[in-house]
């Protein structure tokens, strides 16, 4: 069986005029349907990048270097125009950062929610779908422009034109970062509702660690281009196995016992500009070994949990 | 020149079209290639060849270093009109922009007032009141390229004045003469540079229309607009009167644009998108 | 109800700019050689006639009632007499007014039947490298030849050579539609192109901004089509800033006319008001001015209306926010 997504050594580069960043080096992930995928990182973890991959959606700065990206077994990267839209009215959906700018300034919603259903729907069915999401006045929210709707208004809209199509993947860029953090857990939870009706598979991209461990089946960490960790959310964060994501876990508040001192990680996240000659993480870890710095690190997988990491090959030799 | 490494061969190569045109006309008046630009040396209309490269006018009077004089006078005129703008346009537009208030208001009337005439009408006033000449010719170019450079240049003060450096600087204590000279006018020269490059082309556009008009650069002086004037009585006979000209013209205004649009597009890069 | 009243200040400041714009050419005018009585009579009035117009305008009261009475009469319709033909410069005006009116509609329409595809096309189709730098150079060709050369250079083909058309002999609208057009095409052709590359430049930039706001980018990943983006979202939102350039270009296009009209003798307002200047007729060229400006202060604003009932954003505020 094909697995919904499969992510292969993907390489993508964002060239200007003056130089070349590398925001994905390597990057691999495999996710089944049914999934809940939290995906966390910094800003330039290339989490973003990643996310806008899956739907061919990268900036046109951008280029693929290397790698696949298939949805059901179709590689995304090297469908044709015409498929590529196929695939993405019919199997994915996006929601993004900035809410009320992802919605049309010029277009009342209720229109931009029937243009989402693709002439299928009616005034009954824009009205639905805006139910769907929660909206206490849909008729009121339908006649609205966007910019006369509250950030988390315009993002349940937003939510609702995305799962429009009922979308076997979910992709949410940081979808409550400009929300006001009261109404963050609503919005949240309105995705995870429609998408447990849909039998949507969710693939929220976040920095936020706890948050995600707490709704998400698995949590896929991603540090300089690539994942860095993966595996069952509860387990990630009760023992992280990679130097990074156990800084993450140390520098989370609620993690950390009464008394003892949060940690922050020293060091600035690297911008890559070629491929790098050993781990992304070698300058910032406090496990550093000689052969990091020189060799890739290799994928160890032990126990339903992919680490990349010199220190966890090491470990899981030593168990033997 | 972090810039220039930034910028495609087009942009150079309208830098380096200037670049020879300026230094050829230089070279061309300071050594007096093809002679005495007002001497009456050959016959009448004579087309180009020979001793004479690009023919002679109605005068018997050799085109080319009547070109070379033409192409002097008019840069220097525009240069010398974008020279002033670009100084009063910086300071109204820090004046409206940093300031504000009615001070702002005040200059943006005014500028508003200069740019409700159409760019040639605006001239043909000018050179009714002061009389055809160099004098209305700059004094157009003055006032028609005010209006634009003044409105972006606030613009990019407003934004400037709103920037933590210069908030920083204020509750420091440092004194407006200093914020505005170390931090304002460093951040708007960008901005300066590109308008006043787009200024220089409008200049010489300003300068061939007025000449063409009979109102601009007076015979026996040459300017680019002037030949073309002075050439157009004989366009059917003698084209090359015009045509040599005008193609200057344009080669001059085409490196200008096309030199500002890659300076623009250097300072603020722009991201692109397709739609696939 | 915003809009409204934001309507309403614009047009309390047209009325400003307009006010400003007599006073500068009142000053004008009274800086002109040969004094005002000869800006309205010309050179050659008698004493009888300068003590008339003297009067008339009160030019031995103080300043501000002077202009006050020039502004009224201005206001009335009255420009003064021509002092070439004798008749009022309003008639003189009446008559060339078509001649420059077809030209500036020819234009107007040029820019935006064939500018705003143009612009469009090559937005959405943004090559880059060399293609691009081949747009830059198409697009910066047109609105680096000036109408003169351009018009000279037609002028020469079309005179030296038998292309089908020819050039001069202006014929009136009223007198034969067909030979008025077969006249009309060349200046209006010439002066077009200015007007069609600025307008294609500037829907390009329009269109660019457009293309990398989120919204794109989220009609994109729904996985609808160039065509369905382009026509539902990108043309009436980059139509904001189009609509507003749309009088810059019409001030363009009074002054290309200008010398279009020299160039290809036709009996127009601009060549009227060139020869006005080199014969000294100030009358002439006074009321040219102000017409010029009038008509591009009334268009300003219109177009800024234009601009605001196509964004609902308008005069909310929320405009600066989404603004970078």
């Amino acid at each position: 069986m094909t697995p919904l997504l499969e992510i292969d050594d993907l390489v993508v580069d964002y060239v200007s005029a003056d130089r070349t960043v590398r925001a994905l080096d390597s990057a691999a992930l495999t996710v089944s349907a049914g999934e809940t995928i939290g995906i966390v990182g910094e800003s330039g973890s290339g989490k973003s990048t990643l996310g806008a991959a899956i739907g061919g959606l990268l900036p046109g700065a951008a280029r693929v270097v290397s790698g696949s990206v298939r949805v059901d077994g179709a590689d995304v990267t090297t469908l044709r125009p015409k498929q590529l839209r196929a695939l993405r009215r019919e199997q994915l959906g996006f929601v993004f950062q900035e809410p009320i700018g992802s919605l049309d300034p010029t277009m009342r919603v209720g229109k931009q929610v029937e243009l989402a259903l693709r002439g299928w729907g009616t005034r009954a069915d824009v009205l639905a779908h805006l139910e769907r999401v929660k909206l206490t006045d849909p008729e009121r929210v339908a006649r609205c422009y966007p910019h006369q709707l509250s950030g988390g208004m315009a993002q349940r809209v937003a939510i609702a034109m995305a799962m429009a199509g009922r979308p076997e993947i979910l992709v949410a860029d940081e979808p409550t970062a400009a929300l006001d953090s009261q109404v963050r857990d609503d919005v949240l939870d309105v995705i995870f509702a429609l998408a447990a009706e849909s039998g949507t598979t969710i693939l929220w991209l976040s920095h936020d660690l706890p948050a995600v461990a707490k709704r998400c089946s698995r949590v896929v960490v991603m540090y300089g281009g690539g994942v860095v960790e993966s595996g069952a959310a509860s387990a990630v964060l009760a023992e992280p196995r990679h130097p990074y994501t156990k800084a993450l876990v140390r520098a989370v508040p609620a993690a950390v016992a009464d008394g003892e001192r949060l940690t922050s990680i020293p060091g600035q996240p690297p911008v890559l500009t070629g491929s790098a000659p050993g781990c992304v993480f070698a300058p910032r870890c406090p496990d550093v070994l000689a052969s990091c710095t020189e060799q890739r690190p290799p994928l160890v997988s032990a126990a339903g949990r992919d680490v990349l990491c010199h220190l966890a090959e090491q470990t899981v030799e030593a168990g033997r | 020149m972090s810039w220039w490494h930034r910028t495609d061969w087009l942009t150079r190569a309208g830098l380096l079209c200037l670049a020879v045109l300026v230094l050829g006309t230089v070279v061309a008046t300071v050594f007096g290639i093809g002679g005495d630009p007002e001497a009456m040396v050959g016959p009448r209309l004579a087309p180009p060849g020979g001793d004479y490269p690009l023919g002679t006018d109605q005068l018997g009077r050799s085109m080319l270093p009547r070109l070379f004089e033409g192409i002097g006078t008019t840069l220097l005129l525009s240069t010398v009109a974008v020279l002033v703008t670009a100084v009063i346009a910086t300071l109204l537009g820090i004046a409206a922009g940093y300031w504000g208030g009615w001070l702002g208001e005040v200059v943006m009337r005014l500028v508003e007032v200069l740019y409700s005439f159409p760019t040639i009408v605006l001239a043909i006033l000018v050179a009714a009141v002061v009389g055809p000449g160099q004098t209305a010719t700059v004094c157009s170019i003055i006032l028609i390229t005010i209006p634009l450079m003044t409105r972006l240049v606030r613009a990019a003060a407003i934004i400037v004045a709103q920037r933590d450096y210069v908030t920083s600087a204020v509750i420091s204590g440092a004194g407006w003469p200093r914020i505005l000279f170390r931090h304002v006018l460093p951040n708007i020269s960008g901005t300066i540079a590109v308008q006043g490059t787009y200024a220089l082309s409008v200049g010489i556009l300003v300068e061939g229309g007025l000449s063409f008009l009979g109102f601009g650069v007076q015979p026996p002086q040459s300017s680019l607009g002037a030949l073309i004037q002075q050439g157009s009585t004989y366009l059917i006979a003698a084209p090359w009167l015009v045509i040599v000209p005008g193609i200057v013209l344009v080669v001059a205004i085409l490196a200008i644009n096309v030199f500002g649009d890659g300076l623009r597009d250097s300072l603020e890069p722009r991201e692109a998108r397709s739609l696939v | 109800m915003r809009l409204f009243s934001w309507w309403l200040r614009r047009a309390l400041s047209a009325v400003v700019t307009l006010f400003l714009v007599s006073i500068l050419i009142f000053a004008a005018s009274r800086l002109m050689p040969g004094g005002f009585a000869e800006v309205v009579l010309g050179p050659f009035a008698s004493p009888e006639q300068k003590a008339e117009v003297s009067a008339r305008y009160g030019l031995d009261q103080n300043i501000l009632v002077q202009y006050w009475l020039w502004l009224t009469t201005a206001l009335t319709g009255d420009f003064g007499i021509s002092m070439i033909s004798g008749e009022p410069v309003t008639t003189e005006f009446g008559l060339r007014l078509p001649v420059t009116a077809e030209l500036t509609v020819a234009g107007f329409a040029a820019a935006i039947c064939l500018g705003v595809p143009l612009g469009v096309y090559t937005a959405v189709r943004a090559g880059r490298g060399r293609t691009a730098a081949v747009g830059r150079l198409a697009s910066g060709l047109g609105v680096s030849v000036p109408e003169f050369v351009l018009g000279s250079i037609v002028v020469f083909l079309f005179s030296r050579f038998a292309l089908g058309l020819t050039v001069g002999g202006y014929v009136p609208l009223s007198e034969d539609p067909g030979q008025n057009l077969r006249s009309m095409v060349l200046p209006a052709a010439v002066l077009s192109v200015f007007v069609i590359a600025v307008t294609a430049r500037t829907t390009r930039d329009a269109v660019l901004t457009v293309l990398v706001e989120p919204y794109i980018t989220a009609a994109i990943a729904r996985g609808e089509s160039p065509w369905f983006i382009v026509t539902r979202h990108v043309l009436r939102n980059a139509s904001i800033p189009v609509v507003t350039v749309l009088s810059t270009i019409t001030a363009y296009l009074l002054g290309g006319a200008v010398i279009i009209e020299y160039l290809f003798n036709l009996p127009g307002v601009g060549s009227y008001i060139v020869q006005a200047v080199g014969r000294r007729d100030y009358a002439v060229v006074q009321a040219g001015v102000l017409l010029a400006a009038v008509v591009f202060i009334v268009l300003n604003t219109l177009t800024d209306a234009a601009a605001g009932a196509l964004d609902p954003r308008f005069g909310t505020g929320s405009k600066a926010r989404r603004s970078r």
